[in-house]
């Protein structure tokens, strides 16, 4: 087991940047979660890692060693693909085996490990299965076996749960969870899913267009995000993002299209605003109040999931108009075409650079 | 059935009966002695007994057998690390080392045989069987990386990967992975190459110089060229000739029409 | 000597030059050098054993040849037989598509002579058309012993009997052709022109038609194809090429030149005719079959 440092590791795909001098440490036995939208490099790094995708510069560590040019089987790594990848000609017990084998290990060896392994998954009624008999849980059982079965330096999954439906997604996810912490092994996880990534990890590293976000835990991701894109993408619904001009007075006051929300100084303290000007004002929709004062807003639409309700609501100013979405309880009387007032829990309140997209909080 | 169907069914039965005629013809023939085919009437098993007098059959079957193995050894051999190569390992040039290869399917045997001739027999190839093995692999290669390569791009990257980072190299990836996959592909191509050597000529006609070492075909050939060949064992012979590779045909049918029609049904 | 450490992609790149160099290295010795000697042994006298060069003469000489127009007026009659050898297996596939009871027994005897070497098809041939054969108790049976022939003995219809040799030899893999191509025909277009009120011959006109149409044109460049290039076997047991040369073709020419009459360079020459002739028909097929991507 070991540490795995990507020390500004670049590729490049046809002259542009897929990843774009990464450096992230993950810790021997942490949880790491790559998370960003598609196409944002997350799974080449993985595949660099993993030793299925060439360098192109940068330094890429396991241990001690810079494993740049290090063939994939001296890696000592193991992935679970996406869709599995399983052996199609050989049993669940092979599949799980086949790297052992490789490897040399004695028969009797290889046969321990594969039934310690089937139990913590599971899968000890299965061994003798094609992996064609298999129905998806079960063959995400498998691929995570043959990972688990090798006692590898690192394991490297690549959206492993994607193929699997809803319910069992939430299964696996604990149990991938749960197997990682009982073998300490570290991990790097790519994935799309925000959800994913927040229940998983130990940390996150949010990727964007080649570009590392923020490495953060799950709830500092959630509570600071770094700059406007990380705020928007970790979070469901996401952080509402409003353009305001700011002006210094007693308190520090907002103007959006024309009505004024004025923040307490000791919640504008923390960041660094500048003295007028534009500046976006985030806020998640579970820290919007409804009130009988405040900022006036017209209901769009409204989305009852049970449990919450979601309003979406626009606030017009003249000749133009800003969405925001509102968390509120069950089973309220609100309806789309009511016109009702908000306010904002300000102590949670976030603000970033209108230009940059950064967040304006002051170093702490 | 309706009228329709039982007139269809009597088409479909006549035309059959067509079709049977080359086996009937030889049958039938076969079951005479030279004079009672001339006559036209009598029967008799002596052709069959005296065959082997006439035509080498168990050697020449024998012969027809190991080059076919042969020849399909090394298409095989040469074929599937090249098909896993063009699918799986781009290099560069490879789509046109691709290209290039299997535009030679193109190429008729007749439209280089001279100088394909005095090159073997230069090198002392055409006594034995070597030369025409080669001419065989060389001639059957291009549509089997055809083959490979099309069934290789429809085999998951994510399979050999897995393979790599469990410890695998490129060769093992191909031997105890991508071939076990492509056990149809093997099989198309075999039991194609098979038929398609078993009944060839040319190639045994000259490749082969040694008259112990000719295969089936052209034992047949040279038995029927003779003046005074009886008939009855000359159709002995071709239903001995034809059996093997009925029986291949009749075994994978499936295989060999995927061949045939591949490249189209897609 | 110590190797020098190659990058991942390198090491990829080498593998697949490795893998794919036996094939290459049987394909340039065994089929492109060969194409590269016959142009180069087209311009010599050459016997196998010494070459001279002379130049365009050979061609010039060739040209002035009879043999040679011969040989290609032989396969151009020929070609009046790809319409049958395209038209009986469309026909036999369309039967087959209707699916009465049996039809996939009837499908493996059709297919079954495919399977069969040519050089025993034609031995049979020459049974069915010699003089004591079926064709002619076929006629005498049907009171027309007036028109019996030995077809291959005379050189006037050598070369029609070698025809309907070669549409037969064809009708397996064309038919299995076709099939293929009638079985990827969507049922719901022909039920939605029965409904629509088309009669059988409208529907096969305007829908099994233009669907197969892909299908026959590859069909057609095969069957065109075999007939410059697999008709050796037939040819070699049924007819020898005569009588004369009523039945010998490119390539029966070009073994006669080169192995009964020893004149390599001519052989050679005529070679690269061939060559040239399935190569433009070749072309047409890799077109054909890039197309559908």
């Amino acid at each position: 087991m070991a540490a795995i440092t990507f020390d500004g590791v670049t590729k490049i795909y046809a002259g542009k940047p897929a990843v774009d001098s990464l450096s992230l440490h993950i810790d021997d036995g942490e949880f790491m979660v790559l998370v960003g939208p598609s196409g944002c490099g997350k799974t080449t790094a993985l595949r660099m890692l993993a030793g299925l995708e060439e360098i192109t510069s940068g330094a890429l560590s396991i241990g001690d060693q810079v494993v740049n040019n290090v063939l994939p089987k001296d890696r000592d790594v193991a992935m679970v693909f996406q869709n599995y990848a399983l052996y199609p000609h050989m049993s669940v017990a092979q599949n799980m085996g086949f790297a052992l084998k490789i490897r040399g290990e004695s028969k009797a060896m290889i046969a321990e490990k594969v039934r310690a392994a089937a139990e913590i998954l599971r899968l000890s009624d299965y061994l003798d299965r094609r992996p064609r008999a298999l129905s998806g849980g079960q063959r995400q059982r498998v691929a995570m076996g043959r990972a688990i079965v090798r006692s590898p330096q690192a394991f490297l999954m690549d959206e492993p749960l994607s193929n699997l439906d809803a319910k069992l997604r939430v299964e696996m996810r604990l149990e991938i969870a749960r197997i990682q912490r009982l073998l300490g092994v570290a991990t790097l996880y790519v994935t799309h899913d925000q959800v994913e990534a927040m229940t998983m990890g130990d940390r996150v590293a949010v990727m964007r267009d080649g570009h590392l976000q923020q490495v953060a835990t799950p709830q500092e991701l959630y509570d600071r995000p770094a700059n406007d894109f990380v705020a928007g993408f970790i979070g469901s619904p996401p952080m509402n993002l409003l353009t305001t001009r700011v002006s210094h007075g007693a308190d520090v006051t907002l103007d959006i299209l024309g009505q004024t929300i004025s923040v307490p100084t000791r919640y504008a303290a923390a960041f660094s605003l500048p003295a007028s000007g534009e500046v976006t004002f985030g806020i998640r929709p579970e820290d919007i109040v409804i009130a009988t004062e405040g900022l006036r807003a017209r209901v769009e639409r409204c989305e009852a999931l049970g449990a919450e309700t979601l309003l979406h609501l626009s606030v017009n100013g003249p000749g133009a108009s800003q969405h925001l979405v509102a968390k509120t309880g069950p089973r309220t009387s609100i309806v789309a075409g009511d016109d009702l007032s908000v306010t904002f829990a300000l102590e949670h309140a976030h603000f970033f650079d209108v230009a940059s997209g950064a967040t304006l909080r002051a170093a702490s | 059935m309706s009228p329709g169907r039982v007139a269809l069914f009597v088409t479909m039965l006549a035309i059959a009966v067509g079709m049977l005629y080359p086996f009937w013809v030889m049958i039938s023939d076969s079951l005479h002695t030279q004079s009672q085919f001339i006559s036209g009437s009598g029967f008799s098993l002596g052709s069959w007994r005296q065959l082997s007098a006439a035509l080498p059959v168990g050697r020449q079957v024998l012969n027809s057998t190991v080059i076919c193995s042969m020849s399909i050894f090394v298409i095989l051999a040469v074929g599937l690390p090249a098909g896993f190569a063009f699918a799986k390992l781009r290099f560069r040039a490879s789509s046109l080392v691709f290209l290039g290869i299997v535009s030679a399917m193109m190429v008729p045997l007749q439209a280089i045989v001279m100088p394909e001739f005095v090159n073997v027999t230069r090198v002392g190839l055409t006594s034995g069987y070597f030369g025409a093995v080669l001419v065989y692999a060389a001639l059957g290669t291009p549509f089997s990386i055809f083959l490979f390569t099309t069934y290789f791009r429809g085999v998951p990257d994510e399979l050999v990967e897995a393979g790599i980072v469990d410890g695998l190299g490129y060769v093992g990836a191909l031997w105890r992975l991508v071939v076990p996959v492509a056990v149809p592909a093997i099989a198309t191509v075999t039991v194609l190459q098979f038929i398609q050597i078993w009944d060839d000529l040319l190639v045994g006609l000259l490749f082969i110089q040694n008259t112990a070492d000719r295969p089936i075909t052209v034992g047949l050939a040279a038995l029927a060229s003779g003046r005074t060949t009886s008939i009855p064992q000359l159709m002995a012979g071709s239903f001995v000739s034809a059996l093997p590779a009925m029986l291949v045909y009749l075994g994978f049918q499936r295989y060999l029409v995927k061949g045939l029609t591949m490249g189209i049904d897609r | 000597m110590k190797a020098r450490r190659l990058t991942l992609s390198q090491r990829r790149q080498l593998a697949g030059v490795v893998f794919a160099l036996p094939a290459l290295a049987l394909v340039i010795g065994l089929i492109a050098i060969p194409i590269g000697q016959a142009v180069y042994y087209s311009f010599t006298q050459w016997d196998g054993i010494t070459t001279t060069w002379i130049g365009t003469s050979t061609w010039t000489q060739a040209f002035h040849n009879s043999d040679l127009w011969t040989a290609l007026k032989n396969n151009a009659m020929l070609l009046l037989w790809v319409p049958i050898a395209l038209g009986l297996p469309l026909a036999i596939a369309v039967l087959l598509h209707q699916r009465v009871a049996g039809w996939k027994i009837f499908r493996s005897i059709y297919f079954l002579p495919t399977a069969i070497s040519w050089v025993v098809l034609g031995l049979v041939a020459e049974r069915f058309f010699a003089y004591q054969g079926t064709l002619n108790s076929i006629l005498h049976a049907v009171g027309l012993s007036g028109v019996t022939t030995n077809m291959l003995g005379s050189e006037s219809t050598a070369l029609a009997a070698l025809g309907i040799t070669f549409v037969f030899t064809m009708i397996g893999t064309n038919t299995m052709l076709f099939l293929t191509g009638l079985a990827t025909l969507d049922p719901s277009l022909e039920e939605a022109a029965r409904i629509d009120g088309a009669g059988r011959w409208r529907i096969f006109r305007h829908i099994t038609l233009p669907h197969l149409s892909r299908f026959i044109q590859l069909a057609f460049v095969m069957t065109v194809i075999a007939l410059f290039s697999a008709l050796f076997s037939l040819i070699f047991v049924m007819t020898g090429g005569g009588p004369g040369y009523a039945t010998t073709t490119m390539e029966f020419l070009i073994y006669q030149t080169g192995f009964s009459q020893g004149q390599f360079g001519t052989a050679a020459l005529y070679g690269i005719i061939l060559f040239l002739i399935t190569g433009a028909v070749g072309i047409i097929q890799l077109r054909l079959i890039g197309s559908d991507k």
